[in-house]
């Protein structure tokens, strides 16, 4: 299997490379530049300054110069600076990765803390009242649009209820690395976080569902019936685990999914992620942080259908990885 | 495929934002369903409506904490040095703990006769000014200002490896040596002359109009600069988190892109601070009232398109303040000569006539656009130059008020007829004409006032549509309108004017943002007069040149300005003092606090 996956990630470089080609060139063909917005706002600015910026940064040159200099600095770990932010792009990220992580895996914790409970009730009680419920909160969750449901979420747990800050992701007048800052960002995670849980468990829910349904009358459950085993030992240990498997699938591309961001909660939230980043360094011309994140993203994407493949075989004995 | 999901995640955002705003109006406005629509097109006046300043500081106790919401739906990018920063977020962070060497007037012009941390005098022959920095001003690392701070800043600007934006202002190059030094042929700016630590004095090559107005009055931190070069300056963390000023508050705790702590600087030259602290957070615009309601922020903009008539404000007071902005319509007549420099207004089109493109001012109605879209905080505009400067305003040009019937007769006059009875007017030899309309997209108003305008031209007879159907993007837009795009014959756009009133930049031949490419002798010869030794020196000249161009322009129309904005802020009944009054010298260092908690 080590072969295999070593396998799967020297493929990744060539697909890689034609993405990095792809976007970058998409990218410089957007109108404008990240330079040109500043000296549009502001008539007391010199469009021959604007001119010898551009040129200085290479905006000039043909766009293979550009992605060879590009390219060069990358395979040196130099990723460049935000012409927006003025910042290391390393530095930039950083920031904003740190606080993507942090939600992003809240999220994922609370998805699943919610989830399973919900999926594993509504299929051993199937067509009760508890399964009608949560089947109806499933279609709820689908339906509504997060950005509704976060704003809601904000003004009664946030403004009305007074339990939540309203936005950010700490509190900036709590010492780093101190307890106090651990829990101010907890704090300040729990409600964007449950918003986002709360209206990502629908796929978790049905397949759970509709797996144990599906298991339950599998004959081997039968099997384990007739032996005798309690209800709750068939329960948790020969239909729940058969159960769990799509499940196991989905989490190696939900793993990576969090780091993408979510736009509408750190919007809505007013916490700076990834996401956020990516919208505005699109629409800022940010090339240099918009075809990173956008190599990242293919990367992330790359890496999570190989993490559901492995995972998939490890905890599936049927399914074997070949050469 | 990652693609086409961000793509449409961008498409929901947009949609998400709309709906964001008109589910948090409903409700703020849950309590008022009494209101009918009908009687609120009563137009607010924000010059008599609201307030210019609060002041109850008969009441203020001592210290606290004033929370201080920065509107915005991305994070701030933190360049905190006036030599770099770039947009108007990171400049609302900076004047909080960073302040110019000298303090403006009511017009904007330096002023020995307020507080300041230094003071200048001004040669009579507008070549050089003498600057005398004020004993007691220390940076917030407890570093005297000198002299040596005020010029490093122009070595800033002026280096061949800065990459800021302000180097071409011909206050900065028109600096004796400052070219030279630029090219990187020297080492020292010959007309920046050091004479001890605390005075200095700049020469200029040519005298300078608009000297009290244009010139650049941040001083840099050389010391605690000076270990960083210039080239690497603007990716230091001395310019971002550990950015220092000598404002009354200095920067205790960035948290990159959400919020920054300020607290009191002691040893500040105008006294001690009132307040303890200022956390300043970024707030969504989708949630900024709710904010301002449960007395979240103290002090933050308003934004006006969630403006209400007659809107509830239990715990807040909104103040108004004229922004230095304006939106106009213009029309393509020429193009860009870049080998020469200068606009040719050569396009061969009917809008080349005078009487055509004041026809189409007339038939604008830019009330109803103020009372539908803004309730009155966009104003029709009469001229060019904006109340903002108020010694320059002519308040009494008349200015392009709605008129159809006046616009008919002058087309009629003109010879644009209707000839082939289709309900669209023909030129003058009686072939059709269709012009094309080019208008940014951004928020939801954007399309139906570009929609209403069509709707206005049609009832004088012009056929205008909508460039390719549609709204353009901004950056698509300034590329086209830039590059003389012959498919534009009409566009909508705005202009920030910045504090000096000289329009030179905007409408002489020579600029490259005279987007319109107007070229007028007349114009030519006010624009030159309005910035001349002369208008210097003597304001009542200068009015009446400025008064004689916005007559001009007024009768040559190239572009049309069609509305003046207010902003609002709102401040939350606790605070003791806060003012936008250009006639009170305000710094933060005056604000105080009520009580220790916000009203809610």
């Amino acid at each position: 299997m080590l072969k295999y996956t070593i396998k799967r990630i020297l493929a990744m470089i060539p697909q890689l490379f034609i993405l990095s080609i792809l976007v970058f060139l998409l990218t410089k063909a957007m109108p404008g530049d990240p330079l040109s917005q500043a000296f549009r706002a502001n008539p007391n600015l010199d469009p021959a300054v604007l001119a010898e910026l551009q040129e200085k940064a290479g905006f000039n040159d043909p766009w293979y110069v550009q992605y060879v200099n590009w390219i060069k600095g990358l395979l040196q770990g130099d990723l460049g600076i935000s012409y927006i932010h003025k910042v290391e792009i390393t530095k930039l990220l950083g920031d904003r990765f740190v606080n993507t992580i942090w939600l992003g895996l809240a999220t994922l914790i609370l998805t699943y803390l919610i989830a399973i409970p919900l999926g594993l009730i509504a299929g051993r009680y199937q067509n009760s009242w508890a399964d009608k419920m949560i089947v109806g909160y499933n279609y709820v969750s689908y339906a509504v649009p997060l950005f509704v449901f976060a704003l809601l979420m904000l003004f009664i747990f946030g403004f009305r209820l007074d339990l939540f800050p309203t936005s950010g992701s700490v509190n900036p007048q709590v010492e780093p690395g101190t307890w106090d800052y651990f829990l101010s960002r907890i704090h300040h995670l729990i409600l964007p976080a449950l918003t986002g849980a709360l209206l990502s468990t629908v796929g978790t829910i049905q397949y759970l569902r509709n797996e144990i349904i599906d298991t339950k009358h599998k004959d081997f459950v039968k099997t384990a019936r007739a032996k005798g085993t309690s209800e709750k030992n068939v329960y948790n240990r020969h239909i729940l685990r058969n159960s769990l498997l799509p499940i196991a699938a989905f989490l190696g591309s939900d793993i990576v999914g969090i780091l993408g961001g979510s736009i509408f909660i750190e919007q809505i939230f007013g916490y700076p992620g990834i996401g956020q980043l990516f919208i505005t360094s699109i629409s800022q011309r940010d090339y240099n942080v918009v075809i990173i994140l956008v190599m990242l993203s293919g990367f992330l994407a790359l890496l999570g259908t190989l993490l559901s493949d492995i995972i998939l075989s490890i905890i599936d004995p049927r399914i074997r990885i070949e050469n | 495929m990652k693609k086409s999901k961000y793509y449409f995640i961008t498409l929901l955002a947009i949609l998400g934002l709309l709906l964001a705003a008109c589910g948090n109006d409903s409700a703020g406005d849950a309590g008022k369903d009494s209101g009918d629509t009908e009687e609120e097109t009563t137009l607010v006046d924000p010059e008599k409506d609201f307030a210019k300043k609060v002041d109850k500081l008969d009441e203020a106790i001592e210290g606290g904490t004033l929370n201080y919401g920065l509107v915005s739906d991305a994070a701030f990018k933190g360049i905190l040095d006036w030599a770099f920063y770039e947009d108007n977020l990171d400049a609302e962070i900076l004047s909080i703990f960073s302040e110019p060497i000298f303090a403006v007037d009511e017009n904007y012009e330096i002023t020995n006769d307020r507080e300041s941390a230094a003071k200048f005098e001004i040669a009579d022959d507008l070549k050089s000014i003498k600057v005398t920095i004020q004993d007691g001003v220390y940076w917030h690392n407890g570093e005297p200002l000198e002299a040596e701070d005020y010029a490093y800043s122009f070595y800033i600007i002026g280096h061949p490896d800065y990459t800021g934006v302000r180097y071409g202002d011909d206050m900065i190059s028109d600096i004796v040596g400052m070219e030279a030094y630029h090219k990187g042929e020297t080492n020292t700016i010959e007309g920046i002359e050091i004479h001890n630590d605390k005075e200095l004095t700049i020469r200029w090559t040519e005298p300078k109009a608009s000297l009290k107005s244009g010139l650049w009055t941040y001083a840099a931190p050389k010391d605690y600069y000076g270990d960083v070069d210039i080239a690497d300056l603007v990716t230091s963390e001395k310019i971002h988190e550990k950015a220092i000023g000598f404002g009354p508050f200095k920067i205790n705790k960035v948290v990159p892109g959400e919020s920054v702590e300020f607290i009191a600087f002691e040893d500040y030259y105008g006294g001690k601070p009132k307040l303890d602290s200022i956390v300043l957070r970024v707030i969504p615009t989708s949630t900024i009232v709710e904010e301002i309601n449960s007395g979240n922020v103290d002090i933050a903009s308003f934004p006006t398109n969630q403006y209400t008539i007659g809107m509830d404000t239990p715990n807040y007071e909104l103040l108004a303040q004229e922004q230095n902005a304006y939106t106009y319509i213009a029309f393509k007549l020429g193009r860009w000569d870049a080998e020469k420099g200068e606009a040719v207004q050569d396009r061969d089109t009917p809008l080349q006539d005078k009487a055509l493109r004041q026809a189409f001012g007339y038939a604008m109605d830019n009330q109803t656009i103020a009372e539908q879209f803004y309730q009155g905080l966009r104003k029709p505009a009469n001229s060019l130059m904006i109340p903002f400067f108020k010694d320059y305003h002519n308040p009494d040009l008349e200015g392009y008020t709605f008129d159809p019937e006046k616009a008919k007769q002058i087309l009629d006059e003109a010879g644009f007829k209707d000839v082939d009875g289709d309900g669209f007017r023909e030129d003058k030899d009686g072939k059709p004409m269709v012009f094309n309309f080019a208008s940014m997209s951004g928020g939801e108003t954007a399309e139906p006032i570009a929609q209403y305008y069509i709707q206005n031209w049609k009832e004088v007879g012009l056929n205008v549509q909508l460039l390719e159907g549609r709204l353009h993007e901004p950056n698509n837009f300034y590329d086209r309108v830039e590059a003389d795009d012959p498919e534009i014959d009409i566009y909508q756009a705005a202009w920030g004017t910045g504090t000096d009133p000289n329009p030179y930049g905007l409408y002489s031949k020579n600029a490259p943002f005279n987007y319109p490419r107007f070229v007028n002798e007349e114009n030519e010869r006010l624009l030159a007069e309005g910035a001349s030794e002369k208008a210097a020196l003597d304001k009542e000249y200068r009015k009446e040149v400025y008064n004689q161009w916005q007559e001009l322009m007024f009768e040559e129309a190239p572009a049309i300005p069609t509305l003046f904005r207010y902003e609002l802020i709102a401040v939350n009944d606790r605070v003791a003092y806060y003012s936008l009054d250009q006639f009170d010298d305000f710094g933060w260092e005056q604000v105080a606090l009520t009580e220790e908690e916000p009203v809610k």
